[in-house]
């Protein structure tokens, strides 16, 4: 492309078609572009119209088009082309920075992005010229020019707040503290000059205070890493500077917004931040400049009003104070009762009020609200701020900080007394402030674990939270009653058993509350009551206790989630499981009622699955009700099959894959409900969940091997008569999971599932290949996962076949196959088997080959006899083996076994362990020593001689403890 | 940088290559420094100014002012490269003068004058030993300058004349060539061997005997000392092997300038590869040093730790010669000393030795380093803290279980959650990483529960949250894992079935306590 004014032309017809609502037009137009975005002096002809276009949005455009090329292109990546010619990239270097100088604000902005973006490649080695070409612009007295060099150096700096420590980014610095940090201080110290000659120009002091902020932030950068040897040496110019631009004021530059951070907010906030950054880092450089700064910061704050545009402001300075103030070697700075009472009265009350911005987000932005209020995301709030400085002081002070606070939760409740309609955000901060003061640690789990003990927290309780929950109206004063409904729930461990019983029925009358927060609240408080733990590890509060409340609770419950703003509303959610969970048996009359509002949700939120918490919750109550009735009446089942089946096909015949994994699930709870056989229902099913398309989702394969596993348990015999030409597709799943790394364990499930409950003679002609299988994967790819489940599958092959069958097949596909997979296999190997009914497999199985193998007491095999006991009693005895050799690490960080869609484990669709030796053995030791007894009568003396001659002396004495707690001797 | 070498116990990580970076690490991570240079370091070059300085005292009486008179800079020249004795001898005086004068020196002026040459040949009139030590103390002082400086005198030729006047029979003279020569050692790597390629150091070492007085004696050390002195490269180990007896016998001096520069000696020997180390350690020499490590004196206690130090930074073994020594009782009080450079150098020796396989790890606990390792790591100095969070990656990454569960239980974690809020990535990063080897023990006791709640509690939880928002991608990454993996399956552990008659959910897991 040359730079001719007919591509000048061409390209401004095609930018100006990307800007077009209808897109087909701006898709062609977009993919034009990036056809011809790799030819030559294709970003000069972009740099030349954002330049000389006659029309504004076509300049504005190019610029925006111009930077998302560089940022695509501009990195040359290793063994790849380098997408922007040499000439190109030269011309770029030397022209963008005056470019963007000259430019109006909205092309400066992103051309400096664009050299951020080229300076993070280029810079400092490709690219000498940039910092004295932008340091020279320092004299120009132009201050729209000084702040397009100020922002494009922040720009490029601010990388050094958070980049690691090298080499190479030291140098970096180093070159860029050499050329820039006197010029930068010298600009400093000029533009503050120019503040005060220009104090009554509005204009002037605008432009001025943005290269302030600026100038405070590139300070901010450059000294993040280290304290640098400059700055040090100038730090009283900087520091005294800094220190008065706190204290200054201006009418000038006051603002009318109440919610945007004027210029000297932003200016005293990143004041603040440098301040903490010395103070942190470099304390014993800052020491003699820290007290100035704490009081004057401290002054701030009284001085500085409640509106939001001060927020990050007060919330930064008052951080400043709290990390000062937790430090032994500060502390007397604040140890004055005075000085203690003003920070008090003066900085931390005013900044726990509850403002108009927070009464707009309790009502508009519920959701946000909660967020804020009960999950923590308050890091950067005044009240947050003024909480945590409350934390500070008490580290030293406790006593005095506890004794002010009384004082003003007293006198605020008072004014609440006086007039309860017009002082009641008093007593809201009556009671944050109770709140911040009492706690000091809490988790999500048990609210409050450690508390204040100034604090009497039944009594405030008591007298000033119930009576609140007590009254008539649950819709009055909303934000009290959610503070009330906020202070049981993270002080339930605080507050005695008796109070919370009371206050059961309270928060179940505010399900009913019209406000969201309040009717939440009241959700989620309640399902955290009912997970408390009392004695002996059972439920604090417990069904009987509840049973007057069951209709009333499951009514507001459900009727919570038709207020408005509510329908998928998650804690409400988790609150109907939680309930059901606690109340078992005594929700069985509500259950058909249940039942339909749960499916009819179900069936509306199918069609757009957007609250994946609240859906969790939805099906683990669906689960739920299966089981505690299904336990008092299996005959229900069928109840719920009727009910839940429409559904799930529709799910299904929709493909809603957020439900599917779930689905599976609760078809498995259900068909093991089933005692007898497998319904046709079921039957009719089976053959399309072995579709390939259900296996390629991760998400689908644990639930979906579940449910085949249910499908076997119940009808094995089924299969192998009604759909016996589909068992090669069900040991094709096998085959499939079986041959990846991460899926192999959930393989080995299926499998065994097909061992145990398969006839043998529907599975004959498959076992050889079965095997072959195992066996390329265990010589192509074995890891310790793999290994741990072929083991405990053999073993249950051959207690299910026998231990004689299990040798004949090793030794059928490959002869002395059985002797090398025990010797380089079972017994060096067997100690890494974990989980007690997979020890107990193997236990017997090894047994079994000992005992019940001919071949291993007559043939070559028999040496191996000694070592494979040796083994069985390591696996009895000896702690499990737990390491992992060395090039597995990294297959488990990506493979764990588990459940790749987040929420889609449910717990309550529960499988019950199941142990397929449990029947045949009880206690594998005194089998063993048993089928030993069985062994030496068979064959007198052998046994005992292997034994004196080749095993272990502790091995041995093992042994001899199984055989005297069986009662039986070797002969 | 170089790795140092590591325990069988990494392989039990994950990511083992950025894992290895929390081992031994050697002094100089960066060599690139913003910050001031060192001003308690040992002094690489000296000027002599203690003796004669009333003569520039502008308050001295008249008549002894009178009696010197200065010449100007020319006559000075004119003299230097005439042939009257004993007006090379006065100009000789008045050079000398100047460069010994307390401020600004004028060291370029006396160069560009060109006379050095001249100087060094005065250095060999052993006829006139005035002469000989005017022009000896006159190239001292030049030589303590820049490199420049230095580099005059030895281009001048000054080094084989100095190494001559070792054994000059005047002790004033050889004193003074001791220090000539320690100047040009302290210069760097290059100068350094040239000296011992002139085979310096046999008649330097002859210089010492129980007869050699302190003054001359503290010189001649510090001279041995900036002969061990600098990297890249160090310096030979013949030389090496020849200086470190004599350090051994002056290590066991009674003047503590003595002790301190043969233990800065000692310290820059180690700084290095595992065989230089070796040789040191061969000496037999650390419990003296440990002993010296906890001596009063910040100028002998410094340069031992520094040198114990370096030597843990050694292999296994040469790390176990020094606990055996007993540093490992001395670090204690160290890491509660009440300079904090003491106590920073104090932790990051501990690192190195917590670096070490899990017996020297159980010998960190015994010595009862855990408890000022937590009081640092609360109330330290930025500097300080920052190494004792090594201390803590390292020793989570070598400790057995059981030593977690210690270093758990003295308190650790809420002064190492707390300094997730410090500015400084690499810090957080570690302590990120530290937080997943607690994990990872605890999930080997089946205590992972317990220590998320922990975590919580202490605030851990809400700062690692926020760290997922942190510009540093590994930062960022690290906090991302540490919530996945443990906190965001709250409700899968919270929801484990509770009742269990019917059999249905009885398979919950034993717990056992948590004993943290």
């Amino acid at each position: 492309m040359e730079l001719s004014d007919a591509n000048l032309q061409t390209l401004t017809e095609y930018l100006k078609k990307t800007l077009d609502p209808d897109p087909a037009i701006r898709r062609p137009a977009e993919k034009f572009l990036e056809s011809v975005e790799g030819s030559q002096n294709y970003p000069l002809l972009l740099l030349t119209l954002l330049e000389k276009s006659q029309e504004n949005v076509i300049k504005v455009c190019a610029s925006v088009t111009f930077k998302n090329y560089i940022k695509r292109n501009w990195r040359i990546v290793e063994d790849e082309p380098n997408k922007i010619c040499e000439s190109d990239r030269i011309a770029i270097k030397a022209n963008i920075v005056p470019l963007m100088l000259s430019s109006p604000e909205q092309i400066q902005k992103q051309l400096s992005d664009a050299i951020s973006i080229i300076g993070r490649e280029d810079f400092p080695q490709k690219w000498p010229d940039l910092l004295t070409e932008m340091v020279n612009r320092f004299q120009s007295g132009d201050f729209h020019v000084i702040n397009g060099v100020l922002r494009t150096a922040h720009s490029l700096f601010k990388r050094y707040r958070h980049e690691f420590k090298s080499n190479e980014l030291w140098t970096e610095i180093k070159l860029v503290l050499d050329a820039f940090a006197l010029p930068l201080t010298n600009l400093f110290k000029a533009t503050i000059e120019l503040c005060s000659t220009h104090a009554n120009d509005a204009s002037a002091l605008k432009v001025l205070f943005s290269s302030l902020i600026l100038i405070a932030k590139l300070f901010y950068s450059l000294n993040f890493q280290d304290l640098p040897e400059f700055f040090e040496d100038n730090m009283e110019t900087w520091m005294t500077n800094f220190h008065s631009l706190l204290t200054l004021d201006n009418k000038l530059l006051q603002t009318d917004d109440e919610e945007e951070a004027g210029l000297l907010e932003l200016l005293k906030s990143q004041i603040c931040d440098n301040a903490a950054l010395y103070a942190q880092k470099y304390d014993e450089e800052f020491q003699p400049y820290l007290p100035r700064f704490v009081t004057a910061i401290w002054n701030l704050l009284v001085t500085t009003g409640q509106e939001v545009k001060y927020d990050l402001l007060v919330s930064n300075a008052i951080q400043f104070l709290a990390s000062v103030c937790e430090r032994p070697h500060y502390k007397h700075l604040f140890e004055d009762q005075n000085t203690l009472t003003s920070i008090c009265e003066k900085v931390i009350v005013p900044n726990m009020e509850f403002r108009a911005a927070d009464e707009e987000a309790f009502e508009d932005n519920s959701e946000e609200y909660i967020r804020r209020d009960l999950e923590g995301s308050d890091i950067d709030t005044r009240r947050r701020a003024a909480c945590d400085l409350v934390r500070g002081l008490c580290k030293f002070f406790e006593g005095p900080v506890t004794g002010i606070f009384s004082g003003y939760v007293n006198s605020m409740l008072q004014e609440y007394a006086k007039n309860p309609s017009v002082n009641w955000k008093h007593k809201d901060a009556a009671i944050y402030l109770v709140t911040s003061l009492a706690s000091k640690a809490q988790t999500q789990k048990h609210g409050i674990t450690q508390a204040n003990e100034l604090v009497n927290l039944t009594e405030f309780f008591v007298n000033h939270i119930q009576p609140d929950l007590k009254s008539a109206t649950v819709n009055e004063f909303p934000v009290l009653k959610a503070d009330g409904i906020k202070y049981i729930m993270i002080f339930r461990n605080q507050v005695p058993k008796d109070q919370l019983l009371v206050s059961i029925p309270l928060l179940i009358n505010h399900l009913q509350a019209e406000s969201i927060v309040v009717h939440t609240y009241a959700a989620h408080a309640l399902e955290r009551l009912f997970t408390m733990r009392g004695t002996n590890n059972a439920t604090l509060i417990t069904a009987s206790e509840m049973a007057p409340f069951v209709e009333v609770l499951l009514t507001n419950l459900f009727k919570a989630l038709t207020l408005p703003g509510s329908s998928e509303n998650e804690y409400i959610m988790k609150a109907i499981m939680r309930s059901f969970s606690l109340l078992q048996e005594s929700i069985i009359p509500y259950i058909p009622s249940v039942i339909t509002q749960l499916t009819q949700k179900l069936l509306a939120v199918s069609k757009n699955p957007s609250k994946p918490h609240f859906n969790h919750y939805m099906f683990e109550s669906i689960c739920l009700s299966i089981r505690i009735t299904c336990k008092a009446n299996p005959e229900a089942v069928g109840s719920f099959e009727e009910a839940l089946f429409l559904v799930f096909t529709e799910i299904l015949q929709n493909d809603v894959q957020e439900f599917i994994p779930y689905v599976f699930q609760v078809m498995s709870l259900l068909l093991e409900m089933h005692k007898n056989e497998i319904p046709s229902s079921y039957m009719a099913l089976f053959p399309h969940l072995l579709q390939p398309v259900l296996w390629e989702r991760t998400g689908n394969i644990p639930p979906l091997v579940r449910l085949l596993q249910a499908y076997l348990e119940r009808g094995a015999s089924t299969i192998a008569s009604a759909a016996a030409d589909k068992i090669p597709g069900l040991l094709g799943v096998f085959q499939k999971l079986i041959a990846s790394k991460a899926n192999d364990h959930q393989g080995f499930y299926l499998l065994n599932s097909i061992i145990e409950h398969m006839p043998p003679e529907s599975v004959d002609q498959y076992r050889k290949q079965i095997f072959i299988l195992l066996f390329q994967r265990l010589q192509s790819s074995k890891t310790t996962k793999f290994i741990k489940s072929f083991l405990v599958f053999i073993n249950l092959y051959c207690v299910r076949y026998g231990a004689l069958a299990l040798q004949e097949i090793f030794d059928s596909i490959q002869p002395k196959m059985f002797g090398m997979v025990l010797e380089k296999i079972i017994i060096p190997e067997i100690q890494k088997v974990s989980g007690q009914v997979e020890k107990k497999i193997c236990a017997v199985g090894i047994t079994k080959i000992l005992t019940e193998c001919p071949p291993m007491m007559d043939t070559e095999y028999t040496k191996l006899w000694i070592p494979l006991l040796q083994a069985l009693i390591g696996l009895f005895e000896l702690p499990e083996d737990d390491t992992i050799p060395d090039e597995e690490h990294f297959i488990d960080i990506e493979d764990t076994p588990g459940y790749q869609t987040a929420f889609s484990q449910l717990a309550f669709a529960g499988k019950k362990e199941h142990d397929p030796v449990g029947q045949m053995v009880n206690n594998p030791r005194i089998h063993l020593a048993q089928s030993l007894h069985k062994l030496s009568t068979a064959c007198p003396g052998r046994v005992l001689s292997m034994l004196s001659t080749s095993l272990n002396a502790e091995a041995l004495q093992y042994l001899q403890g199984y055989l005297q707690a069986a009662s039986v001797s070797l002969l | 940088m170089p790795v140092r070498k590591h325990g069988q116990h990494m392989k039990l990580f994950k990511n083992k290559g950025k894992d290895e970076t929390t081992l031994r690490r050697q002094r100089v991570e960066v060599s690139v420094e913003l910050r001031k240079a060192k001003k308690d370091e040992q002094i690489l070059k000296r000027r002599n100014i203690s003796i004669h300085s009333k003569e520039e005292d502008p308050s001295l009486g008249q008549d002894r002012a009178a009696e010197i008179v200065q010449p100007s800079l020319e006559e000075i020249v004119e003299a230097v490269n005439g042939e009257d004795t004993q007006l090379q001898l006065l100009a000789t005086q008045a050079t000398r003068r100047l460069l010994s004068r307390h401020k600004d020196p004028p060291i370029n002026q006396i160069i560009e004058l060109g006379i050095i040459p001249r100087m060094v040949e005065f250095l060999g009139r052993a006829d006139n030993a005035t002469l000989q030590f005017e022009a000896a103390w006159a190239l001292t002082n030049i030589a303590s300058g820049t490199s420049e400086h230095t580099r005059a005198v030895v281009e001048g030729g000054a080094i084989p004349a100095f190494i001559s006047l070792l054994s000059s029979p005047h002790m004033h003279i050889s004193e003074q060539s001791v220090w000539a020569l320690g100047n040009i050692a302290g210069d760097g790597p290059i100068y350094r061997d040239v000296l011992i390629a002139r085979d310096v150091i046999p008649p330097l070492l002859a210089l010492v005997s129980p007869a050699t007085p302190v003054g001359f004696l503290r010189n001649i050390t510090w001279t041995l000392s900036n002969l061990c002195r600098n990297k890249n490269p160090c310096p030979p180990l013949d030389a090496v092997l020849k200086i470190l007896p004599v350090l051994v016998i002056l290590l066991q001096h009674e003047d503590k300038d003595v002790i301190s520069d043969s233990c800065w000696a000692v310290s820059y020997l180690t700084d290095g590869c595992n065989d230089r180390i070796q040789v040191v350690v061969e000496t037999g020499i650390l419990p003296r040093l440990v002993e010296l490590m906890d001596c009063p004196d910040l100028i002998v206690m410094t340069p031992a730790l520094r040198a114990i130090g370096n030597v843990v930074t050694g292999t296994d073994q040469q790390t176990q010669e020094a606990i055996s020594a007993g540093a490992l009782t001395v670090l204690p009080r160290l890491l509660r000393h009440s300079k904090s450079v003491i106590q920073k150098e104090a932790a990051w020796t501990l690192s190195n030795i917590a670096a070490g396989p899990s017996h020297q790890i159980q010998q960190i606990i015994t010595c009862g380093l855990l408890p000022p390792l937590v009081e640092l790591l609360d109330k330290g100095d930025f500097k300080a803290q920052k190494e004792a969070v090594w201390v803590v990656a390292n020793f989570t990454t070598g400790a057995t279980v059981d030593q977690v569960v210690e270093l758990v239980r003295s308190g650790v974690l809420k002064p190492l959650l707390n300094l997730l809020l410090v500015k400084d990535s690499k810090t957080i990063l570690l302590i990120l990483d530290t937080i997943s080897n607690l994990f990872l023990a605890a999930e080997k006791l089946g205590e992972t529960e317990k220590l998320c709640l922990l975590v919580e509690e202490l605030d851990g939880l809400e700062k690692i949250e926020d760290l997922q928002n942190h510009e540093n991608d590994m930062v960022y990454r690290a906090a991302l894992d540490i919530i996945e993996k443990y906190f965001s399956g709250e409700e899968n552990i919270n929801l484990e079935p509770q009742t269990g008659q019917d059999g249905l959910y009885d398979f919950s897991v034993e717990k056992q306590d948590f004993n943290f």
